[in-house]
């Protein structure tokens, strides 16, 4: 290996201006994560008749609310990961999460109140792999961004960098996916809508560190 | 002597900028600080290897520093990721003497102690620090290091493997 004072000055060479990582650009960044998902569903299948009519039903509103908010955190968290520094704390995506569990939890206890075949029927498990299906698919988009911001900048974990894309996207895809999906009941909503978020999270965790590593 | 805090970072917003004179003085001021930031957490030998690998990411990774924020932090996570990055690659080396200076020690000995490398070291369990330092930063054999620790070996291997997956995950705590 050269010694240090060669290699300084090889770096000196090579030095060219850098376009810096700023926030506002992460930023933009989720916006348009989400702006295309959205713009996907609704130009190729169409808002959902009542949210046409004017007409917003509280589970659809507290499971889509659910889903945005911890998807805004995870991407926030993940442009925060982009740019390192010791002292900083991303955990704070964790009670997002934590906050969204309550629709899977609610699922699963109406489900047992109610039996099995009455609370798989009632969850459209048909209608629901098209959910799990596009809004994975969806998913995709928001994560090659966030891959793409990981790339320019230096995450410390790309484990967890992995995970955390992965939810964000997982989010980002069955929110713009709820928009289309017609179905309020919240076996519908706990068991498939979460499913997408677990699907892209595991995926995210699975694929992306080897594509983020420096 | 290292440059100051407010110093480095002036450098390091003229070096984004493309000023290679700026560059040149931040470089020659980080490998010091790295080659401090180092001793005693790395063996003798693999220390210039290592400073002159994290001054490689530095260079990669510049666009992902924000002048805004401090600079020594943004190099120490850098540093901390390099630093793990070694101890997984590493299985033995070859030398086991240590420089006896401070570790980290610097202008700012708070920020220094904050983002020091054997900060790190205190959110392991005592076992899993041990195995850590004697295979993979002393040099010693599994074998060897199970006679010195207590431990058997195995315990060696999973207290090691334990403890570099935990500080992968704690390299931007402080």
């Amino acid at each position: 290996m050269a010694t240090t004072d060669d290699l300084i000055a090889n770096l000196v060479d090579e030095l060219r201006p850098v376009r810096r990582m700023r926030q506002a650009q992460g930023l933009w960044l989720i916006a348009a994560a989400i702006g295309l998902g959205v713009a996907v569903v609704l130009l190729s299948l169409g808002l959902r008749p009542d949210l046409a009519a004017g007409r917003l039903d509280p589970i659809f509103l507290m499971g889509s609310g659910s889903f945005l908010i911890l998807g805004l955190a995870a991407a926030v968290t993940v442009v925060i990961m982009g740019r390192p520094q010791v002292g900083t704390d991303h955990r704070g995506w964790l009670w997002a999460a934590a906050m969204a569990t309550v629709l899977p939890l609610a699922a699963l206890i109406t489900g047992i109140a109610a039996g099995p075949a009455t609370a798989l029927a009632r969850s459209a498990p048909d209608h629901g792999l098209t959910c799990l299906l596009v809004g994975s698919a969806l998913g995709l988009m928001p994560a090659l961004l966030l891959v793409a911001w990981l790339r320019r900048g230096a995450p410390t974990s790309p484990e967890r960098a992995g995970l955390i894309t992965g939810v964000a996207a997982g989010c980002f895809g069955i929110f713009a996916v709820s928009l289309y999906c017609p179905y309020n009941d919240i076996m519908h909503i706990g068991l498939w809508h979460s499913l997408v978020v677990v699907t892209c999270a595991a995926a995210g965790r699975a694929v992306i560190p080897r594509l983020i590593r420096w | 002597m290292i440059a100051d805090e407010a110093t480095l970072a002036r450098l390091m917003a003229m070096a984004q900028n493309g000023d290679r004179q700026a560059y040149a003085a931040l470089l020659a001021a980080c490998s010091q600080w790295l080659m401090r930031f180092y001793r005693r957490r790395v063996a003798p030998h693999s220390c210039d290897d290592l400073v002159q690998e994290t001054l490689m990411s530095l260079h990669q990774k510049l666009a992902s520093y924000d002048p805004e924020r401090p600079f020594l932090p943004w190099l120490a996570a850098i540093a901390r990721y390099r630093w793990v990055d070694h101890l997984r690659k590493l299985y033995r080396a070859d030398e086991t003497g240590f420089d006896s200076e401070p570790i980290a020690a610097s202008e700012e000995p708070a920020i220094a102690a904050r983002i020091s490398l054997a900060q790190l070291f205190q959110y392991l369990s005592p076992a899993q620090a041990r195995a850590i330092e004697l295979v993979k930063i002393e040099g010693l054999s599994v074998a060897q290091a199970a006679v010195a620790c207590g431990q058997s070996e195995s315990l060696v291997k999973v207290n090691i493997h334990r403890g570099l997956k935990k500080l992968a995950a704690l390299i931007e705590k402080d």
